[in-house]
């Protein structure tokens, strides 16, 4: 119990003395202390720091040294850099400051739990100062008598403390204060300055950690003066036009120094200056004149001085003052040129006089006129014509010839010398050559090579190209020497005309031009296309050419770039003289897009698209397929309209059958004798010979039951039988002899029963074809006299008779039978069947078997005598018709019928219902 | 730019002269400017007579380029610093009177002081580089303490002071002329060869 009590007395003991100040003469006094007190360390180095104990404490509080705990900053400082000393001193040791931090506390552990602070330092660490460098110092004038003189040095690292830097100089039994700089620690400015005494100049810097001086300098502080300008620069105009005077003031007192000094003139608005020699100005002076200066020109001064032996500094330049020399006489004519303007007659030229203003430095003051003196050189007794003229062109009206031009400027003082043109007749002189341009920077070179005569001058014409206005002529003189000048002025992008007359003694030669550009930039637009034709494969496409101001520079090409909507872009390459391409290879029917670029030596720029569409017929492609067709549905309508002319007859006789008149029939005439009645003489007349186109010759056996009807004799028409057998049946009413149809015979014969019928042949008829058409046949063969209207059954019978089996029999009997005329020219029946069969080339080799047939039986009772030729032809023709129609069976059943056919004439029998004459 | 360096002592001397010699003429200028200064700030007559200051040895000698180099550097230091002890007085004085009213006239006179004191130090090196001994200023005393004067005494003394001293300031460009020049024989200055 007591020592719990002991314990808690203890503590409250030492926490008062702790927490007490520790104030001299204090009511509590502090259980201990750390040595050093505060201590300023030099960064890197090592330091010991003791906290000691009061003995007081150790009696009371039961606390010692081993129980001191050292912390940083409330970080405790590892065990191992204590050291106890004694009972009541702890060390701690740390060997690079670095690592050191404020504050530095010694803090005891009573008993064994609580941490109590002790004491605390605060630690500054540092570096000590360098020593300063490089003190250099200028004394600068200030007015007229003040001076000060500013010290500048390098203070060297950054300590971490405060260093205070001293400025210090001294006679040597003279030490003046101090200057501390403010604010700085690399400089002061003593404002107390005395010359011609040398004085000691140093810098001190001293910090906590130490202190270090520069060397010293020694100076004599007017070697060092930086003196003021000199003021009140004057610059006056002297008798001469080429000095100027310049007067100042000197700012400093010559009995501190005395000055040397620089001059610099430039004429106003020139950057150079030019300095007067340092030697003509190195003497203490206070006006100096500037000679060799161009009369009339504004000049502009600047003045400095130093300390004459040069030893110092310059002082600033004065501020510029400027003056003007006096003018003095033209030092050259000016430039001159002219511009003939001949379009109004040829005999009389309109000359444009034009000169350049001389330069100020050749004008050498205010030119006041300009006198202008022509002589006609063509004419010594002309008289000289003079001209005062104020501005710098004159224009006048002569007639063509040669005429020296002399120009004087004048100014007040005097006249220039004359300028000379000469004005040849005509440009007969030889030209310059190899023209040729070249950009440098901002300006254009343009060059060229002498012609081989001596060439006084050039003269260089330059001006810009404009599409909107007339090119604008500047010009430059040069001397014959010179074969290439520099234009200035010149704009990029734009397109210049720059041409080159060589000017000789005794005449002109002739100009010769080059275009040029300064920089070239791309087209600021490119060019517009479209087309100007459109066809099926190609479109022919124009444009028009950029004007100057779009081009930018040369346009080397045009690019074409045309495309379908989904085809790859195809590029073509133009030349830039073109305004026209023909694109070919197109797809026809196509939308193409196409658009064109212009392209220079920098770049391209291209033009709005446009969109075509090629056609999608060619040229003369609807023309080649509309007229074939016209023409060849005209050809079929004539053709028809031909056929319909040639076949009216039976185109009327299909619509408008004809009748047979019953009245008129004559049947009871008709017999095999009936054709000796005839008049076949009349016939020939009507039938030339050789008009027979088909001639049958049927003997048929008068006993035969199944002789062969009349109607089986109705005549037939061969090309209708060509055609169609569907016609076969349209057969004349009553059917004449001429039209009773030998193919109805070979029918039967076909059918098997013609060998049988033909047992007892007689000649029955002669068949003449085509007797529908012109009524021939009915007129020559009056089958029948009665006037019996027979037309139902005759018809009926016929339609019964043959089928279409029996039609196309019929036909094919009829071609074999075709053809016949050539050998029975004495029947003018078959007149029109031989020529339509000559109509029908097509059908020749039918026609020849129905020829070979035919011959068999042409002569009435001469027929079987032919027989045995005709089948004899027949096979050989068979082997020439193969895939005819024709058989040539049927042809060889014919002489089996004709041999056994009966020279007797017997009325027809009819045959399934056929007609039978009454 | 003067070097720390030790130069010859022909050069140094040299020097010594020619720096002298532009201090006593930049003295010289000033004390005529100081003059016009103080004649006005202490309402004097720039015409009036001031009789000779004592203590202030005369700047007119007669025999003058019969003295020797020694001669001449020992008079000047006399006289220089007897000036600079009248001029320390005046500028006590004129503290004293005007305070800090006056500061242009308070800088001129302590310039003033200090090209005296200057060419003082220039003429105890000239006598150093002669390897002649430098009289002391206590040896030669000071001038005994003025006696108590009226305002317009100090005024009238004051006058006096900066009139002889720009006499001094020619005299002395010109005895250091002297001493400049070069002794064909020895080298040195004939002044001091000749000097006792």
């Amino acid at each position: 119990m007591f020592s719990r009590w002991n314990w808690v007395a203890c503590g409250f003991y030492l926490l008062l003395n702790i927490c007490s100040p520790d104030v001299s003469g204090g009511l509590v006094q502090s259980c201990g202390h750390i040595i050093p007190e505060s201590p300023v360390l030099a960064l890197g180095s090592n330091f010991t720091a003791l906290c000691i104990l009061n003995e007081s404490c150790l009696d009371f509080g039961n606390i010692y040294a081993n129980q001191i705990i050292w912390k940083i900053k409330n970080k405790v400082v590892p065990k191992e850099q204590y050291r106890e000393i004694n009972r009541t001193v702890s060390s701690v040791t740390f060997n690079d400051t670095s690592s050191l931090a404020t504050p530095l506390t010694c803090n005891i552990l009573a008993d064994g739990q609580i941490e109590q602070n002790i004491y605390g330092i605060t630690v500054t660490v540092g570096l000590a100062p360098e020593k300063p460098k490089n003190l250099s110092c200028i004394v600068h004038q200030i007015s007229m008598f003040t001076y000060v003189m500013n010290c500048t040095w390098n203070p060297g690292r950054h300590t971490f403390l405060d260093t205070e830097f001293r400025l210090r100089y001294s006679w040597p039994e003279e030490v003046f204060p101090d200057c501390i700089p403010k604010g700085v620690n690399n400089s002061c400015t003593i404002t107390d300055i005395q010359f011609f005494v040398n004085t000691e100049i140093w810098v001190e810097a001293a910090n906590a950690l130490g202190k270090a001086e520069s060397d010293p300098l020694v100076v004599d502080p007017v070697d060092i003066v930086k003196p003021l300008s000199p003021q009140n620069v004057s610059v006056s105009s002297g008798i001469l036009p080429t000095v100027l005077k310049l007067s100042w003031e000197n700012c400093i007192q010559d009995a501190v120094m005395t000055l040397k000094f620089n001059i610099r003139y430039r004429i106003t608005g020139d950057t150079s200056w030019i300095e007067v020699p340092p030697e003509d100005t190195a003497s203490p002076r206070t006006s100096f004149s500037v000679q060799g200066l161009r009369p009339y020109t504004e000049y502009a001064f600047s003045i400095r001085c130093m300390k004459e032996d040069g030893v110092g500094y310059w002082s600033d330049w004065s501020e510029a003052k400027t003056g003007i020399t006096t003018e003095d006489q033209p030092s050259k004519g000016p430039p001159i040129w002219r511009i003939i303007d001949a379009s109004h007659s040829p005999a009389c030229w309109t000359v444009h006089l034009m000169w350049k203003a001389l330069k100020p430095f050749e004008a050498n003051g205010v030119i006041l006129q300009y006198e202008v003196t022509v002589r006609d050189k063509s004419s010594l007794s002309s008289p000289l014509k003079k001209y005062n003229v104020t501005s710098t062109n004159h224009t006048l009206q002569l007639p063509n010839g040669t005429y020296e031009v002399t120009l004087i400027a004048r100014n007040s003082v005097g006249a220039s010398p004359p300028s000379v043109l000469l004005i040849p007749a005509s440009n007969s002189k030889a030209p310059v050559k190899n023209l040729r341009t070249l950009p440098k920077h901002d300006k254009l070179w343009v060059g060229w090579t002498a012609p081989n005569s001596y060439v006084l001058k050039y003269v260089i014409e330059w001006c810009l190209v404009s599409s909107s206005s007339d090119c604008i002529i500047e010009w430059q003189i040069v001397l014959g020497d010179v074969q290439g000048i520099d234009l200035k002025g010149i704009k990029p992008f734009k397109c210049y005309l720059i041409t080159v007359y060589p000017l000789y003694a005794d005449g002109q030669g002739s100009g010769q031009s080059v275009k040029a550009y300064l920089k070239q930039d791309r087209p600021s637009k490119g060019p517009t296309v479209q087309t100007k034709k459109v066809g099926k494969a190609e479109a022919v496409l124009t444009w028009n050419h950029l004007t100057v101001e779009e081009q930018n520079g040369f346009i080397r090409n045009y690019t074409i770039l045309y495309k379908t909507i989904d085809g790859n872009e195809t590029v073509v390459t133009v030349d830039p003289s073109k305004t026209e391409y023909t694109l070919s290879s197109l797809t026809s029917d196509t939308l193409y897009t196409v658009r064109m670029m212009a392209s220079t030596d920098n770049g391209s720029r291209t033009g709005p698209d446009f969109t075509f569409t090629t056609q999608k017929f060619g040229k003369g492609e609807i023309e080649a397929i509309v007229v074939p067709v016209c023409l060849a549905f005209l050809l079929i309508v004539l053709l028809g309209v031909l056929f319909c002319f040639n076949k009216r007859d039976l185109i009327k006789k299909h619509i408008w059958p004809i009748v047979p008149d019953p009245s008129k029939s004559n049947i009871a005439q008709w017999s095999p004798q009936v054709p000796a009645k005839h008049n076949f003489n009349s016939k020939d007349q009507m039938y030339p010979e050789g008009s027979f186109t088909d001639v049958s010759v049927v003997e048929i056996e008068a006993d035969d039951k199944k002789s062969f009807s009349e109607q089986d004799l109705k005549p037939f028409d061969l090309l209708k039988k060509e055609k169609s057998t569907s016609e076969g049946h349209s057969s004349g009413i009553g059917g004449s002899s001429c039209m009773s149809s030998p193919r109805q015979s070979v029918s039967d014969s076909d059918e098997g029963e013609t060998t049988q019928n033909t047992s007892s042949t007689v000649q029955y008829s002669t068949v003449v074809l085509n007797g529908y058409r012109d009524q021939t046949p009915v007129q020559v063969f009056s089958r029948s006299e009665s006037t019996q209207p027979l037309l139902d059954s005759e018809e009926r019978s016929e339609e019964h008779a043959g089928g279409a089996d029996s039609t196309a029999q019929r036909q094919q009997y009829f071609r074999q039978n075709g053809g016949q005329d050539e050998n029975n020219t004495d029947r003018p029946c078959f007149e029109r069947a031989k020529q339509i069969t000559q109509a029908n080339e097509g059908d020749l080799v039918g026609f020849v078997q129905l020829q070979v047939s035919g011959q068999s039986s042409q002569p009435l009772g001469l027929g079987m005598e032919n027989n045995t030729q005709e089948a004899t032809l027949s096979n050989a023709f068979q082997t020439c018709t193969e895939g005819q129609t024709v058989r040539p069976e049927t042809v060889e059943e014919n002489p089996l019928s004709v041999a056994d056919m009966p020279k007797s004439y017997l009325p027809q029998t009819v045959r399934q219902g056929g007609y039978m004459p009454q | 730019m003067a070097a720390a360096d030790s130069p010859s002592p022909a050069l140094r001397r040299r020097d010594l002269c020619s720096r002298g010699i532009r201090l006593a003429g930049k003295m010289r200028a000033d004390v005529v400017d100081l003059l016009d200064i103080y004649v006005e700030q202490q309402g004097l007559d720039a015409s009036a007579s001031v009789a000779a200051v004592e203590g202030v040895p005369l700047a007119a000698v007669e025999r003058w380029d019969e003295q020797t180099g020694t001669q001449r550097l020992l008079e000047n230091l006399a006289a220089y610093r007897a000036f600079r002890a009248l001029l320390a007085q005046m500028l006590e004085e004129q503290r004293e009177q005007l305070g800090e009213a006056d500061e242009g006239l308070g800088r001129a006179l302590a310039a003033v002081l200090l090209q005296v004191s200057a060419f003082a130090y220039h003429l105890e090196e000239l006598l150093r580089l002669e390897s002649r001994g430098i009289p002391g200023e206590e040896g030669d005393g000071p001038p005994p303490p003025p006696p108590r004067l009226s305002l317009f005494e100090q005024k009238l003394r004051g006058l006096g002071v900066l009139r002889e001293l720009a006499q001094w300031a020619v005299r002395s460009a010109r005895d250091l002329r002297q001493l400049a020049k070069p002794s064909p024989a020895t080298g040195t200055a004939p002044g001091l060869a000749e000097s006792p």
